[in-house]
């Protein structure tokens, strides 16, 4: 079929990624240090309630969600911010650098934002003209050496201390060190300039509160409260699934989003913005724009998938995927990689592009378990599956071998006469076949279960 | 007052997140932890504006008023959050959200009376609407994006101390 070919290619770059050993490395520190630190921040708390009520409060959320973009946006605009709705990517990067260019901004700093990933912000104001500078310390890292994220909360976790290095003394120019606290030092000097002199900065959101029309925002650095407060332009960029109606549902996903993400009760930062600075203020952004980011999230709203749209970016899944532990976020090709990534790629992408993407799942379920939103995460991906089938996304093989197996298991004797073929053209199979996939499949046992029961 | 055990509570929290805490009962004992806790280096800035930040003692060729070049921030918080052992910082009469951000070392006074037991105690009675800027900081500055590996201090402090008094 000729729409493979301008799929993602999952398997080649799982390949790749399975012969990077110091990848391989980093992601099993990784798992194991996310493991823990999770263990911690669970015990002796009730999560069952705690994420009976979170996925209580997002389900009403998307049971709403028009009618709670309404209010949120009056309310915003009631406390001075500007809201603008965004139908897809371009219009998104378009109201960016529209406010910007008309501002005369030519540098903004930038706090971390997977929306902005999506809709490849950075790239188009970059060719406007306009340079951006990340300044949560992993997006700085991976800005600086070219590269895109591959986690959704720790960017750079695919680069060890001694990468990091060399990237900050090949393109900083600085001498060479793999300490991260000298590392981190280096960034906090070159970046609080830029904090000082930036004319704009742009965020993202990880909540924004209907009633009141505030903007939530969970940081550790620092970084995020400078980028909102310091320059006189603040434009918040934000999926329209970020919406909570009211700011004491705030303390459940408080509980939860934190000790999901990192394991920490709560993160060092979370600011809660409420519209532009008022007439007896000193500090805080004086022109607020907020851009809600659509990009097919209605659509996906209207259909049987609509329940991805609960998640709330905590990265649980990620952690505890057997497949992203092994292979790591780029091999997804995509801007958000995991049990989540594939499903949200696959929704906003569609299945011409990710349906690779469908098999980097061995549905064990894991992700289902911590998902502190109960996001259906294995139901999803057995809906999209099955339209990967119906869509003809599977090869020939695949297809002619699930028809004859179904046409098989309706007869005793087909049954029978399949295994007996089975068992023994397998050894056959395995020497023709050469990726070695048949040479993996289990072996059939000598005597079947039917035959030791008669 | 609030009662002992919210107190306590938030005190141990906020210690599990590498904020040093002290308690005291008077404005002498008070300046005295102060003492110990500006040691004998770096500008100090203190609005000056509430009962509480009135009564520190700050050496005078040590005082500033410009945050932006301050090596310590003292200042009297908004509240705290006993679940979490957070210190609630906000926009409220104006001010300034980032004194507390640029310098190394923020020192925060915390009246007992305004610690609130849980978040939703919080969230009740922040008022609507809420003000302009509301930030709830728990512990200093942290990143763990090299190797996972935690680090203090990146943009924000890299000590937060606590007096409650």
């Amino acid at each position: 079929m000729s729409t493979h070919a301008v799929g993602i290619d999952f398997r080649s770059n799982a390949k790749k990624a399975l012969g990077d050993a110091s990848l391989r490395a980093s992601m099993r520190h990784a798992a194991e240090t996310f493991a823990s630190k999770r263990t911690g921040a669970f015990a002796s708390v009730p999560v069952e309630d705690w994420r009976d009520r979170a996925s209580e409060i997002r389900l009403n959320v998307l049971d709403n969600l028009p009618d709670y973009l309404d209010r949120f946006t009056a309310a915003a605009t009631r406390a001075g911010a500007v809201v603008h709705r965004a139908k897809d990517a371009a219009a998104a990067r378009e109201t960016v650098a529209y406010l910007l260019k008309d501002r005369r901004v030519d540098k903004v700093v930038k706090s971390k934002s997977m929306v902005t990933e999506e809709i490849h912000l950075n790239d188009h104001l970059e060719m406007r003209g306009i340079e951006v500078v990340e300044t949560d310390l992993g997006e700085y890292i991976i800005q600086i050496a070219g590269e895109a994220p591959s986690h959704i909360i720790v960017p750079a976790i695919h680069k060890n201390r001694r990468q990091v290095g060399k990237v900050f003394s090949e393109k900083l120019g600085v001498e060479y060190t793999d300490d991260p606290v000298v590392l981190t030092s280096i960034a906090r000097k070159i970046l609080r300039k830029e904090f000082l002199s930036a004319q704009a900065g742009i965020s993202g959101a990880n909540f924004a509160v209907a009633e009141s029309g505030s903007l939530v925002l969970f940081t550790n650095e620092g970084n995020g409260r400078m980028v909102t407060t310091l320059p006189p332009l603040h434009i918040a960029v934000l999926s329209i699934e970020k919406i909570i109606p009211k700011l004491s549902d705030l303390a459940a996903l408080v509980r939860l989003l934190p000790r999901s993400a990192t394991g920490q009760t709560l993160t060092s930062y979370l600011s809660i913005i409420t519209g532009t600075r008022r007439p007896h203020e000193r500090t805080g952004s004086k022109e607020l724009h907020i851009v809600l980011v659509d990009n097919g999230r209605s659509q996906i709203l209207a259909g049987e998938c609509r329940d991805m749209l609960k998640c709330i970016r905590c990265s649980a899944c990620l952690n505890v995927c057997p497949v992203y532990r092994t292979v790591g976020g780029h091999a997804y090709g995509s801007t958000y990689p995991g049990p989540m990534g594939i499903i949200l790629t696959t929704l906003l992408d569609g299945m011409n592009r990710a349906h690779p993407l469908l098999d980097a799942t061995t549905l064990c379920g894991a992700c289902n378990q911590v998902c502190p939103v109960k996001v259906p995460l294995v139901r999803l991906l057995r809906i999209l599956r099955e339209q990967r089938v119906e869509a003809g996304f599977t090869s020939p093989w695949e297809r002619t071998a699930m028809a004859a197996f179904g046409f098989a298991a309706k007869s005793p004797t087909l049954f029978t006469a399949g295994q007996r073929l089975w068992k023994t053209f397998l050894p056959v199979l395995g020497i023709m076949e050469r990726s070695g996939t048949v040479g993996r499949l289990p072996k059939p046992a000598g005597k079947t279960f039917r035959r030791r029961m008669s | 007052m609030k009662d002992k055990e919210t107190v306590e509570r938030f005190l141990r929290n906020a210690a599990n997140a590498a904020a040093h805490t002290v308690l005291v009962f008077d404005v002498d004992a008070m300046n005295e932890a102060m003492k110990d806790i500006l040691g004998t280096e770096g500008a100090v800035y203190c609005p000056r504006e509430t009962e509480r930040e009135k009564a520190v003692i700050v050496p005078e060729e040590r005082f500033t008023d410009d945050y932006f070049n301050a090596s310590i921030c003292v200042e009297e918080v908004f509240g705290a959050i006993a679940e979490t052992g957070s210190l609630i910082c906000t926009s409220t009469g104006g001010r300034a959200v980032q004194a507390n951000l640029l310098p190394s070392h923020h020192v925060a006074l915390v009246s007992p009376e305004h610690i609130y037991p849980t978040l939703e105690d919080f969230f009740a009675a922040c008022g609507d609407p809420p003000p302009t800027n509301i930030t709830f900081i728990t512990g200093p500055s942290r990143t763990a994006d090299i190797e996972l590996t935690l680090t203090i201090g990146v943009h924000g402090p890299e000590r937060v101390s606590v007096i409650v008094c």
